[in-house]
């Protein structure tokens, strides 16, 4: 070590080399690390897009109950707005239809009030709501993938 | 203790590493299309009429657009660009922001039909070269379609009927086109047509690599091909026999037309078509369907340059005296062995009965009411020398010494099969009597150029020898 030249810090010259050589071979190997996790993470995924329009608000008066049939997905609007719940059965998967007290499942009986609460049969939970956004040219997108509280309407301009 | 040069190729080649690394990540997170959404929101903020609107533009995510369409097995990313294609805001905005034209959107919401299934392209790439699919780099066989020839698409789930009034006219023409300029002549489409050409079905779903590109001039694509090829066949394929006359405009209009014939069809419950019953086809149509690209108007016979032969001229009254329905049935069947004529009946070409006797009629709608005056070929004695120094003082001027007619030569050639074998020598005895008029042969009878009918019958007999004096 003694023939070594020291430099301000005291680290030989050769100390110096060893590390930048090690740290850049870790930092190397931690982003081959990082870009290989990367991949579990994709930007979109090969399915049909949890989002999707239903039209202008106005397509949607108050008192309106439609049924999305390709998206199992009800839309209501009432005075305090617009709100989607999900046709889909919490037990099962059947799919459930609308009735005087609220949602019945004609496959082995549950039964949700309106606002889609479990009051009888097998259903473990309540039915999730949706929310609801505007887009920039007026028109409503619901994010079936993202679930609200019960009792969330949104009233859109 | 490891030697400085092991220490420095360590620290060399994990710099190197450390620079791609540097590279790639960057290139992950600045893709083309994110400056393209940054772009559309900045406008959408500039221009927003209130504050309301503003902070709506303000929260547009900038995130990877994807419409996953599993009726059509695709997938269009074409968003990622052309973000603001349904927003009317962008009515005027520049490309890629521009709202898409017309109200086709309307009727074809993106969301349900996505880009490609009409425009082409590869809807599942992110940058704009791969989108397109342009170049041969690209390994697209589909590139997205010129505006001139996008109709094709209509067709996928369109009928004809509607589009003639709704916004398909150029298709329908093309349509049109193929119908009158005799194409299924010479192409077999859905099993009925000719056997000159390639059949034409699926040729719109065909990679590019299945067209012969090396002479095609600009950009190496099925469209390009086609066109070229209509405007002038042999200069895309150099042997190529096929008759076609079109102008540019027409060319542009088949091209469209032929594009839509597509192996692969869209699902049921995207298809707008009315199943109207077919159309009655008349003796014309199926004329000009089948016969016009070699005999077009049927009056005049001429060499033809192209098939090396000369095309007769079958609606000329001389010929028509002279062929009955019966002739013109077994030599519309048949075909003629040995020359460009396609053999018509059902099992080979594929004409039904019904249509071939349309096709008799219309040909023979200008058929003068006397039939030809019998020759009686078969009662003569005849004598082919004879025959030879009559047919080489006579016939040989036109026909050639040899019989071979051909270029230049004004008379058929006579060595062919038709002539040696298939017709009857009464065919040729009548025809060398009366001659045809409208064509340079002339009446060789005793009230034309003064042949006895022994002298006819003997240059009959001479002719048909010709073939074996090769």
């Amino acid at each position: 070590m003694s023939s070594e030249t020291l430099d301000k810090e005291g680290v030989t010259r050769r100390d110096f080399l060893g590390l930048a050589a090690f740290g850049a071979a870790i930092f190397s190997a931690l982003s081959v690390i990082a870009g290989t996790l990367r991949i579990f993470k994709p930007n979109v995924h090969y399915e049909e897009s949890k989002k999707f329009k239903i039209g202008k608000p106005e397509n949607f008066p108050e008192g309106t109950v439609r049924k999305i049939d390709e998206r199992n997905l009800f839309i209501f609007s009432d005075s305090d707005g617009i709100y989607a719940i999900t046709a889909v059965c919490q037990h099962l998967g059947c799919i459930v239809y609308t009735t005087e007290w609220g949602f019945q499942c004609p496959c082995h009986g549950s039964k949700y009030d309106k606002e889609g609460n479990v009051i009888g049969g097998p259903a473990p939970r309540g039915l999730p709501w949706f929310e609801i956004t505007q887009n920039v040219d007026g028109t409503l997108v619901v994010n079936a993938g993202k679930e609200v509280p019960k009792g969330t309407k949104y009233i859109f301009a | 203790m490891l030697s400085r040069f092991y220490l420095s190729l360590l620290l060399l080649s994990g710099l190197v590493f450390i620079a791609f690394i540097t590279l790639a990540t960057y290139r992950e997170l600045t893709p083309e299309w994110k400056k393209y959404q940054a772009e559309y929101r900045e406008m959408l903020i500039k221009n927003a009429k209130d504050e309301a609107a503003r902070e709506k533009a303000r929260r547009i995510k900038i995130e990877q657009q994807q419409i996953y369409l599993a009726g059509l097995k695709r997938v269009d990313r074409c968003m990622n660009c052309h973000i603001g294609v349904d927003n009317p805001l962008m009515a005027d905005a520049k490309v890629p922001f521009k709202q898409h034209s017309g109200d086709y959107l309307k009727n074809h919401p993106p969301d349900k039909f996505g880009c490609t299934i009409c425009h082409n392209g590869q809807g599942r790439a992110t940058n704009k070269k791969e989108a397109h699919g342009k170049g041969r780099d690209t390994h697209w066989d589909f590139p997205i379609l010129p505006f001139k020839y996008i109709q094709n698409s209509c067709a996928q789930c369109h009928d004809y009927e509607t589009l003639r009034h709704k916004g398909g006219e150029m298709v329908v023409k093309g349509e049109r086109l193929f119908r009158e300029k005799g194409c299924k002549g010479c192409h077999k489409v859905n099993g009925i047509g000719g056997d000159l050409g390639k059949a034409l079905d699926g040729i719109g779903s065909q990679p590019i690599a299945y067209f012969p590109m090396r002479h095609v001039v600009g950009e190496q694509t099925t469209y390009n091909w086609l066109k070229q090829h209509y405007l002038d066949p042999r200069a895309i394929v150099p042997d190529s026999e096929m008759r076609v006359f079109l102008t540019e405009e027409e060319s542009d209009l088949l091209t469209t037309y032929i594009l839509t014939f597509r192996t692969t069809e869209v699902p049921r419950e995207y298809r707008r078509i009315r199943y109207v019953p077919e159309r009655r086809v008349d003796g014309e149509s199926l004329y000009k369907m089948y016969c016009i690209a070699c005999h077009s108007t049927g009056k005049v016979s001429v060499y033809d340059e192209i098939l090396k032969r000369t095309i007769p001229a079958i609606m000329n009254p001389a010929f028509l005296k002279n062929a009955d329905d019966g002739t013109l049935r077994k030599i519309i069947k048949e075909g003629r062995k040995g020359t460009q004529m396609t053999a018509w009946k059902s099992t080979a070409a594929g004409l039904t009965d019904g249509e071939i006797n349309k096709l008799i009629r219309y040909i023979t709608r200008e058929r003068p009411d006397e039939a030809a005056e019998p020759f009686g070929f078969a009662e003569f004695k005849t004598d082919p020398k004879h025959g030879k120094e009559l047919y080489d003082v006579r016939c040989a001027l036109c026909h050639g010494e040899k019989g071979k007619g051909g270029k230049g030569a004004l008379g058929i050639n006579l060595t062919n099969p038709v002539v040696q074998k298939e017709l009857d020598p009464e065919f040729l005895a009548r025809t060398v009597r009366d001659g045809r008029s409208g064509t340079p042969m002339p009446p060789f009878g005793e009230e034309g150029l003064g042949l006895s009918d022994q002298d006819i019958a003997d240059i009959v007999s001479y002719v048909r020898t010709l073939a074996q004096k090769k």
